[in-house]
């Protein structure tokens, strides 16, 4: 319980910086998705479990602050985060460009599954349109906001496993 | 004690598995209830308790925003800046606050004789939460149950048609914009008096479907609500079209429409609390 804490901490910041601040950093309507930034950077400090509860447990407060269908982005964080723990063993490199990259897939690979999931409830906007308006430009603003974002709360994560590497970003 | 490799790869599979099945039984548990079932509910006390740090963050950013824009407009170099700056500051300070409150001022003329006009009740409002995800196009007022705001209730800005309430708090309401892709009204071409349905599209624009190709319109046309279906008063401005496309074999023209409303950086807004409330046409709820 008392490992859990740091990720359960870095959740409600998240929730609450979801809602005060990254409206007020939204670049022509993309809005970034710190909840996914945390997850995955939960995921790749925590492992896969950590990673799918803790995704769950985000996507829920996501959705319910929206007013989509409940449990979609519950649905997808839980997924992306156990896929990018499960990558939390295989890290060969405890530097910051392999999670950065990872964390910017997962958003890439997120805002799909959150489309497929729309699509299953019958809520889903044109593909096509959605790729070029909301899924890239969310994937690459995400990706951008890892660099800064993620050095910083894998640091405050992991604590009693410094990493060294992490000095050059953050 | 630890377990081995496999046992835990199993477990968390487990766990993901236990997950997903939650995920989906509330995504049908979401479909299915009503406005006053458990999930809403959570929703809704979710929202009341944010909406306070919501607004923080819009009052932090106010400053921010209107600094950028001054920041903009400067054309002189920065020493001289400096300088005035610190000469000036409590003057512009004062300058700045009186031309706020005149904007403002103006603004809510706008509004208030808008809906004069139409003899419609209404209540000014505040916007004080933008949208917190790139899905949707929902901003939160400061008016709720306990300023007679109840959801389906058309919101209107100083230009145009806005949205519509969609979930309402005692003291906020989120509202849904017409440029939201799950948005629908009922609406017409000024000029032709030809009908459709204004829905909004993911790319943030507007359009208009079920207009046959038949009838005329042109880019340049005007849009209103045509007050079809009960939802929205006939005669509100929505928008100016921009595009038409006539394919060959389509049925119905492919109309796009600009909203006349200016979506981002709405501050003050105007709830019809007089008008009928029932969900929008393009509720995909």
């Amino acid at each position: 319980m008392r490992r859990a804490l740091p990720s359960m901490a870095a959740i409600l910041a998240g929730t609450l910086l979801q809602v005060s601040i990254a409206p007020q950093i939204a670049i022509g309507g993309t809005v970034p998705n710190l909840l996914l930034l945390v997850t995955v950077t939960v995921a790749l400090v925590e492992g896969s479990r950590a990673g799918a509860i803790g995704g769950f447990a985000a996507g829920l407060v996501f959705d319910l602050l929206g007013t989509g269908p409940v449990g979609a982005m519950a649905f997808v964080l839980a997924l992306i985060g156990h896929l990018a723990g499960s990558l939390q063993e295989q890290m060969f490199a405890e530097g910051w460009r392999l999670p950065v990259s990872v964390v910017a897939l997962a958003s890439l690979l997120s805002e799909v599954a959150y489309w497929l999931v729309l699509w299953v409830n019958g809520a889903a906007p044109p593909f096509l349109a959605t790729l070029s308006q909301v899924i890239v430009p969310s994937a690459l603003y995400n990706g951008a906001l890892a660099l800064l974002v993620y050095p910083w709360l894998a640091r405050l994560l992991r604590r009693e496993r410094p990493v060294r590497t992490f000095s050059r970003l953050a | 004690m630890k377990l081995p490799q496999s046992d835990r790869t199993v477990g968390n599979a487990g766990v993901l598995a236990i997950l997903l099945v939650a995920a989906i039984v509330l995504m049908t548990m979401s479909a299915r209830e009503g406005e006053q079932g458990m999930l809403h509910r959570t929703r809704k006390a979710l929202q009341a308790a944010t909406a306070p740090i919501a607004s923080v963050g819009t009052w932090i950013s106010t400053p921010v925003r209107a600094v950028t824009d001054w920041a903009g407009g400067l054309s002189v170099s920065r020493s001289e800046v400096d300088e005035l700056q610190t000469q000036n500051e409590e003057l512009r300070q004062r300058v700045a606050e009186l031309e706020e409150a005149r904007l403002e001022n103006e603004r809510l003329r706008t509004l208030v004789g808008f809906t004069e006009a139409r003899k419609l009740e209404a209540l000014g409002a505040r916007v004080i939460a933008r949208p917190t995800s790139s899905w949707e196009s929902v901003i939160v007022i400061d008016r709720g149950t306990a300023d007679g705001v109840e959801p389906g209730m058309p919101v209107l800005a100083p230009q145009g048609l806005l949205g519509q309430t969609v979930e309402v708090t005692e003291h906020s309401a989120k509202v849904r914009l017409i440029v939201d892709q799950r948005s629908g009204v009922a609406g017409m071409v000024q000029s032709t008096r030809a009908e459709g349905i204004v829905r909004g599209s993911v790319e943030g624009g507007l359009d208009m479907e079920y207009v046959s190709r038949e009838t005329t319109v042109v880019a340049g046309d005007i849009v209103l609500t045509s007050g079809m279906g009960g939802v929205y008063p006939k005669g509100l401005l929505i928008g100016e079209v921009s595009k038409v496309d006539l394919p060959e074999n389509a049925l119905f023209s492919i109309i796009e429409v600009r909203p006349s409303a200016r979506l981002q950086g709405v501050e003050e807004v105007i709830v019809l609390v007089g008008a009928t409330s029932t969900a929008d046409v393009g509720d995909g709820e």
